[in-house]
């Protein structure tokens, strides 16, 4: 089920409604029952995938907890393997074949050719690793393994962040999930808040722009350079108010009901530097890897070539997680040589932020729109299909520059755009629903009403699914 | 108890809220949407603003032409021949089906002038293909702002896509299972079992040329027939069913005469390329429904064999796109149909069956033959319009016609039509083109000012040709003028005679 369905307007009050109404040890079904519905709304067979990681961690969780030092590793290995197996049959399988088959003719060597491809399950990834994220945690010590086999369930499955997240952590979610919820006025105001702000995030903004987005990316040699950066400034702001918008109405689903889910954003276009855009950009992902992968490889208590080599290997992996493309492979390198290359100008010339207010301000404000610009140009290797279309891109971007094009943008998508960076700036550190709340409340219901209005009668009318949900 | 306050404060707040942006939406935005999502609303206001008394639903077997065809006007246009007294209106949309018209006939207001409904039945329309067509989507998104809501509401379920959404994949997940669940049964011993057993079993054996290799375009386009028309209608599960009966419970409501339109297919080609068995098929679901129909009180026009293959545009695929010959036949049986409503009003206009052998066009737009785009205002010797020759533009208005619409035993052409020129040109031709795949292409040229070559008046021009032996084995007869000269030479009031 999507956010922006008009199935989820029927969803959402009645599921929030039976939980209030509900005794506490109900609803752990009552949310389970509600998550299969959402997750099956997609392609209902696949919740036995989701199901088969789910026994697999469930199981594996309570042996590594029972079991000596030797075995738990046994156990959390064997857990790994299996959980990452489903993964890799799904998204990475069919990668896979078509680079050995590539292999196997340049090199002579015999492969044979499988015509199998599976329909990736939505979702797969985030869930994956959320799961992951429980047995490595029991397995460290830190999280009490979960003997409530449905509990455990509604941990992988809790219908706010089933399909894109954000990944939560047992000793977040596991533990809320356990506690009993009333209600309370101010996480439901919260709650709507954040949904109402989501929806126009997503449905005003990014589907708006998106059709211009994908218009340059659909055949880009026919457009000027200037409407061809146009076109990659368009897709930075889409991707962003589409995932960002998902993410902040998973939160609010979830706030609504009185749960926290930790925050997957924090206004990543106003980042100093590539460093900065991590720690500000699919916050949940960028820790999980550091916390269960970079931290195991050494992190940066390490030889500087060695944490270079782990820096990489982060974010090409982080590449790989969004998709089983070599685009993807490279648009995570990308980000790693860039920050790399930031971190050791920093140390090398030993830059510190002027102590004179002025001249900081103007150098953090040069430092942001150069990150900018540069995430921007490597979406380029996000959005693109392939390689070719890339080149495309950069061709048409250094070469079209006297090439004449219809390119026109509606003026009313200029307005909400600027609007949104407006809010985006103002909220900055800080969440849409804390920010209205300390507004006049004439401003807030102004505030409301707006965005309401233009979710209803200015919402794209093109069918743009969240970009998140192929992973 | 406090917070239970507030929160119905704020919920009646919020109510008063969206009731003032239903009314902003309504003054200001509302119109813009309809016509930018859903333009047809201005063919259903149309019906209202003429106060149409019969009003004609179609998809594109209402909108097609053939190329060759003189009168390109639509099937509802030629009822409306027949009953000159009465007015007429026509909602087409491409790839419609009845749950579509229900939609546009509900939107309809209830003090409309509307007394009688013809719907188009095609029988195609029940067929899982069409039913999961990948056209849907579009087709249901175009409904959502015309429903009777209030417009915001609407609004919300465009944004929110509160209409059947799927992807082409998704649809064809459907059609496809549907092909192979849905059971076929035939009262003699009958191979195949479903849709996609027959079509694999065509496929494996193909049609075959006469030196039995096998023709692979014959046999695409006979697994295509299967795939269109191996259906049993189940009046319970077939959502087409649902859709008409919407539409019988309407009509009774608002007390109009209803007609259902039952559209050609090409039973032809059915039979050469499948075989009887198909034909069956086809036949059985049009019983069922003009049974069904009939005895709800509907009046049934069945003109499901009433057009022969050569009629049909499209040779290569399932349509119901038909020449003029074959529009003119089924408005002929709509409007005999139409006289139990309005005796009084009908006039025999032009006998379907008749084939024209004189032709005229005043250059006035109202009668398409081809370059229409000629037309000018510049000069004319009746009216108000002439078509205009020279300066790049080759061609005058050309009379193109298929020649087995023509009567038979024809011996000459008499051509004539008025000229008028301010330069002499000695390169501006009048034309008569032959063609067809049996006959050797003739193309004959007669220079118009050795006919007549006055200057600065309209002049009138008159030709006589006397038609080849082998006439009849040509396909087309074009005649126009050429002139691909810089002087100008326009031409009104062009007549064609067909003589024996």
């Amino acid at each position: 089920m999507l956010f922006n369905s008009y199935e989820f307007l029927l969803f959402f009050p009645i599921v929030t409604l039976l939980f209030y109404v509900l005794p506490h040890k109900f609803r752990w079904f009552h949310l389970l029952i509600a998550s299969c519905i959402f997750y099956m709304y997609f392609i209902p067979q696949y919740i036995l995938i989701l199901f088969a990681t789910i026994i697999i961690d469930y199981v594996a969780g309570i042996w590594i907890e029972k079991s000596d030092d030797r075995k738990k590793k046994i156990y959390l290995v064997v857990s790994i393997i299996s959980t990452c197996l489903v993964l890799f049959i799904f998204k990475y399988f069919d990668f896979f074949n078509q680079n050995m088959l590539a292999l196997s003719h340049r090199f002579g060597f015999y492969y044979p050719e499988h015509t199998i491809k599976f329909i990736l399950p939505i979702g797969l990834s985030f869930h994956t690793f959320q799961s992951l994220s429980y047995v490595i945690e029991v397995y460290k010590g830190n999280q009490k393994a979960e003997k409530h086999f449905g509990i455990y369930s509604l941990y992988v499955m809790f219908y706010p962040q089933l399909v894109t997240g954000p990944i939560e952590r047992p000793q977040n979610l596991l533990v809320q999930l356990r506690q009993e919820k009333h209600f309370e006025y101010a996480n439901f105001a919260a709650g709507l808040r954040l949904i109402l702000f989501g929806l126009f995030t997503k449905m005003v903004i990014a589907d708006n722009i998106a059709i211009y987005a994908d218009q340059i990316y659909g055949d880009p040699m026919a457009y000027n350079s200037i409407s061809v950066l146009k076109g990659l400034f368009f897709y930075s702001f889409q991707i962003y108010c589409d995932f960002f918008g998902y993410s902040t109405i998973a939160v609010g689903c979830a706030k609504v009901m009185g749960y926290n889910l930790m925050d997957n954003f924090k206004n990543p276009y106003l980042s100093k530097s590539i460093g900065e855009f991590w720690q500000r950009w699919h916050i949940s992902l960028s820790t999980w890897f550091r916390d269960y992968v970079y931290f195991s490889l050494g992190g940066n208590r390490v030889k500087i070539h060695r944490w270079m080599i782990n820096i990489m290997i982060i974010f090409v992996l982080s590449g790989l997680w969004h998709g089983a493309n070599w685009t993807f492979v490279i648009w995570g390198f990308a980000h790693g040589f860039f920050y790399i290359v930031e971190t050791m100008i920093i140390r090398m010339l030993k830059l510190r932020r002027s102590a004179n207010e002025t001249i900081a301000k103007i150098v953090d404000a040069f430092n942001v729109v150069k990150t900018f610009i540069i995430v921007s140009f490597i979406w380029i290797l996000f959005r693109a299909s392939d390689m070719h279309q890339v080149k495309l891109i950069l061709k048409a971007i250094f070469r079209n520059i006297h090439v004449k094009d219809d390119f026109h943008v509606e003026p009313k998508t200029w307005l909400f755009l600027l609007l949104f960076i407006i809010l985006d700036s103002f909220l900055f550190n800080t969440r849409f629903d804390s920010w209205a709340n300390a507004k006049p409340v004439v401003v807030r219901w102004s505030l409301y009403s707006l965005l309401l209005f233009l979710i209803i009668v200015f919402s794209s009318v093109n069918n743009f699914p969240f970009i998140y949900f192929q992973f | 108890m406090e917070k239970y306050k507030t929160l119905i404060y704020k919920f009646l707040l919020l109510a008063g809220i969206i009731f003032c942006f239903n009314f902003i939406y309504t003054k200001f935005f509302f119109e813009k949407d309809l016509q930018k999502h859903s333009p047809i609303i201005n063919s259903i206001r149309k019906v209202t603003d003429e106060k149409n008394e019969i009003i004609y639903l179609g998809e594109s077997s209402n909108t097609t032409f053939r190329e060759d065809d003189v009168d390109k006007r639509s099937i509802s246009e030629m009822i409306s021949d027949y009953y000159p007294s009465r007015k007429f209106g026509n909602i087409n949309k491409e790839a419609s089906h009845a749950g579509i018209y229900y939609t546009f006939l509900e939107a309809i207001p209830e003090n409309s002038n509307v007394k009688t409904v013809i719907v188009t039945l095609n029988l195609r329309s029940f067929d899982a293909s069409w039913i999961y067509s990948d056209l849907e989507t579009a087709l249901q998104k175009s409904l959502v702002l015309i429903k009777d809501h209030p417009p915001l509401f609407n609004r919300l379920m465009l944004s929110f896509k509160g209409y059947d959404i799927k992807s082409d994949a998704e649809r064809e997940v459907q059609f496809k299972k549907s092909w192979t669940e849905s059971k076929l049964t035939f009262e003699h011993p009958f191979p195949y079992d479903n849709v996609t057993d027959w079509d694999f079993a065509m496929a494996e054996k193909g049609i075959l040329n006469e030196d039995g290799s096998k023709n692979s375009e014959a046999t695409v386009l006979a697994c295509h027939y299967i795939k269109t028309y191996a259906f049993q209608i189940d009046t319970i599960q077939n959502p087409r069913i649902k859709d008409f009966d919407n539409i019988v419970a309407l009509a009774k409501k608002r007390n109009w005469n209803l007609v259902f339109n039952l559209m050609a297919e090409n039973i032809d080609k059915a039979e050469s390329l499948v075989g009887n068995e198909l034909v069956s098929f086809i036949k059985q679901n049009r019983d069922l429904l003009v049974s069904r129909y009939s005895k709800k009180g509907v009046t049934i026009v069945d003109n499901l064999t009433l057009i022969g293959n050569d009629e049909f545009v499209d040779q290569n695929w399932t349509t119901e796109h038909y020449s003029e010959f074959g529009r003119r036949l089924i408005a002929k049986n709509v409007s005999d149909s139409l006289k139990k409503f309005y005796p009084k009003d009908y006039k025999d206009y032009v006998s379907a069956n008749k084939k024209i052998s004189s032709f005229y066009n005043d250059c006035e737009g109202e009668i398409v033959w081809g370059q229409m785009q000629t037309l000018t205002d510049e000069i004319a010797y009746s009216g108000k319009m002439s078509s205009k020759t020279g300066q790049k533009q080759d061609f005058s208005i050309s009379l193109d016609y298929s020649i087995r619409n023509l009567p038979d035993s024809l011996k000459s052409i008499s051509i004539s039509f008025q000229k008028f020129q301010r330069e002499i040109n000695n390169d501006a031709k009048i034309v008569i083109q032959i063609s067809g795949s049996r006959f050797k292409y003739q193309w004959n040229g007669f220079i118009v000012n050795d006919i007549a070559k006055s200057l600065n008046k309209w002049e009138e021009v008159k030709l006589n040709f006397p038609l080849p032996d082998d006439f009849y084995n040509a396909s087309v007869i074009k005649i126009y003028v050429f002139n691909p000269t810089n002087s100008l030479m326009y031409v009104d009031d062009m007549k064609v005679d067909f003589e024996k």
